[in-house]
């Protein structure tokens, strides 16, 4: 990957460049989803794909999550390599089930007789004025559920990277799209690569204060770091890449060498991902630590509408430093 | 139509085997030997043994939640240990999930047993994808969903019919509808007591059976298959029938319902009736089969009890593909 000529491209072209690459080099590679087809779906990741792979490799189908989540299990039973797009992960409740009971206790349940190599990519995140129903983070939904990959790309690399270690892993993955990384850019290497799963990335490093944040919240928490720096304070930002089961290694080694930590997850606070990373650091570096975790997460309402009123809500740099500065203390 | 006679007396050996498979678990189980919760397909076995007949070892069914027989006579037909199926329900380690699924998640590939899932109506969406693999990889092999009545009740119900329909994909529904789910009848729980009702919008064929008939049950999974391997796309069969099983609580249907369904409509009966008018086997003889049978289920409720239970740190294998679990 190293040596790889870069590009620059969006989140999108990343993501759709994981999916070309994907689709040429396995037959078994097939896509679902609604409006994925000639459309290129709604946010354009699978753009032109349907003109070069075709119906049968592009499907759109009716607005049935369920049938689509179950299609892919089933196929993914005989050996095929289904690629969902759940169009908005506030839509996972149609599926849930499928998810939750049916594709991550699929190998277990049945003694490894069967494998349930799916995955199903989806949009999520708030702050564009999407409303109760299209902002939602739902890694927490799923945190719960042992069986569950939860993927969560922050860069246009990593997305193309872990997007394709994805496709390849024999587990059935929810790969978190966050809504406002869509039109990032970054430097994207070309052709094929795998970025590891289960491998959190050190995205800054420091030696004061731990951040561990995902998605979104991994920008929000170098644009913090960057601002704290000017106050002489050192921040390590780790991006946790893999939500479920995440690099608990990683995490704890830069506590322990910080003795601070502060978590940063967008979903509310309660019950989420921001709360398991903060029992765990609590339990694990207890004697490291030099002040009390601190959980930045969004506040424990729904999302609302008004732009206003989610600003309100959503945790952002600001919230990051305000983390910062607790355990800093 | 009538069967020639050594079909019928296979057909009527296979519906012994789960009959005896089913009583026997039933007994095994009030003495506490089996964990769990219990469902049997006693009343049902016309149109397991008549879906067991014609599903080959290469195609797929999902198992209801009252097929501990076709799971049996799957693993019995194609790979000759039956014995597992009743081992599983044991929990012992000799299972063909080797404990882990227990009676509402047996499964074998092998034998085309893709388990069952014990949301009903699930697995109404996870016969999609195994059709559709099919379909993409040019097979002739049929993906069979058995569904009983309440099933219907389920969004899945709709969704995977829609898209079997707009796909054309390669789906057998069996519908045994045995007039109750739990304790809601049919026609109080959806809008038609007759299920083929809710099915033919999607404009695939549709067929009410007798499903305690076994020679109506055995000719209609065969044209529906027919139909299904030549590439034309889904197919529904409602099996009318009756489960014998009331509730844990007792029985709950009126005295004339019970007595019509066990008297004068039990597929075995009924089985036996046609045999016997074809002059070829006398009562001995069937009673000679009658006991075979028996005696071998004794033989696997044996085997069950003698099998080791699971080792208890495989309770941690295979939450992940390739990734372990902390213990």
């Amino acid at each position: 990957m190293t040596q790889a000529t870069t590009r620059t491209r969006t989140f999108v072209q990343a993501l759709n460049e994981a999916l070309d690459i994907a689709m040429a080099r396995d037959p078994n590679v097939y896509m679902l989803g609604e409006d994925i087809g000639e459309m290129g779906g709604d946010f354009g990741v699978t753009r032109g794909l349907w003109a070069k792979y075709g119906d049968a490799r592009v499907r759109d189908t009716p607005l049935s999550e369920a049938a689509i989540i179950g299609t892919s299990v089933g196929s993914a039973m005989l050996g095929m390599r289904p690629v969902a797009e759940i169009m908005f992960a506030d839509f996972i409740g149609e599926c849930y089930d499928q998810l939750v009971n049916n594709a991550a206790k699929m190998h277990y349940m049945f003694d490894g007789q069967f494998k349930a190599p799916i995955v199903v990519r989806t949009a999520c995140g708030g702050g564009f004025g999407g409303g109760p129903h299209h902002s939602q983070s739902v890694e927490g939904w799923f945190l719960n559920v042992p069986g569950i990959v939860l993927v969560a790309p922050s860069t246009p690399a990593d997305a193309k990277g872990l997007l394709l270690a994805s496709i390849e892993n024999d587990n059935p993955i929810i790969f978190l799209e966050h809504k406002a990384l869509y039109r990032i850019k970054g430097e994207v290497p070309e052709g094929y690569y795998t970025t590891p799963l289960r491998k959190a990335a050190v995205a800054r490093a420091g030696s004061d204060v731990t951040v561990v944040a995902t998605m979104k919240l991994v920008h929000e928490a170098l644009a913090a770091a960057a601002e704290l720096e000017k106050e002489g304070v050192s921040v390590e930002v780790i991006d946790l890449r893999t939500i479920r089961p995440y690099d608990a290694e990683t995490v704890l080694e830069s506590v322990r060498k910080t003795g601070r930590a502060v978590v940063a997850n967008e979903a509310p606070k309660i019950g989420g991902l921001a709360a398991e990373l903060s029992a765990t650091i609590s339990e694990e570096c207890f004697h490291d630590l030099k002040a009390p975790v601190a959980r930045v997460a969004g506040l424990d309402t729904p999302i609302p509408f008004s732009l206003v009123l989610e600003k309100y809500i959503l945790p952002g740099k600001e919230q990051v430093i305000a983390g910062i500065r607790s355990v800093m203390k | 139509m009538t069967l020639d006679i050594e079909t019928l007396v296979d057909l009527y050996r296979d519906m012994w085997l789960i009959r005896a498979f089913e009583f026997g678990l039933e007994r095994e189980f009030k003495k506490g030997n089996v964990p769990g919760m219990l469902h049997t397909g006693v009343g049902q076995e016309a149109t397991q043994a008549a879906l067991a007949a014609h599903l080959q070892a290469s195609d797929a069914f999902f198992p209801d939640h009252r097929c501990h027989g076709i799971n049996a006579l799957a693993q019995e037909k194609h790979q000759g240990d039956g014995e597992r199926i009743m081992a599983e329900l044991f929990g012992r380690a000799t299972g063909v999930c080797s404990g882990k699924g227990g009676s509402l998640h047996s499964a074998n590939p092998k034998v085309g047993n893709f388990g069952d899932n014990a949301v009903e109506g699930s697995y109404m969406a996870t016969v999609l994808g195994v059709a559709l693999a099919y379909q993409m990889r040019g097979q002739p092999n049929v993906a069979c969903c058995i569904i009983g009545d309440g099933t219907v009740g389920r969004g899945e119900f709709h969704e995977s019919l829609n898209m079997a329909a707009i796909w054309k994909l390669p789906v057998l529904y069996a519908c045994v509808n045995n007039g109750y789910a739990i304790s809601m009848p049919v026609g109080k729980g959806h809008a038609s007591a007759d299920i083929v009702d809710l099915a033919r919008g999607y404009g695939f064929p549709c067929e009410i059976v007798d499903g305690n008939d076994i020679e109506a049950a055995y000719d209609a999974v065969q044209r529906a298959i027919a139909h299904i391997r030549a590439g034309n796309g889904p197919y529904f069969l409602e099996f009318k029938t009756w489960r014998w099983q009331g509730l844990f609580s007792g029985e709950f249907r009126p005295p004339e319902e019970v007595k019509y369904w066990k008297e004068d409509r039990d597929p075995l009966k009924l089985a036996r009736e046609k045999i016997l008018a074809q002059g070829k086997l006398t009562a001995e003889d069937l009673e000679r089969i009658e006991a075979e049978v028996k005696a071998e289920i004794e033989a696997w409720i044996d085997f069950a009890k003698a099998s080791p239970m699971p080792d208890p740190a495989k309770a941690t294998a295979d939450v992940y593909v390739g990734w372990e679990v902390a213990a």
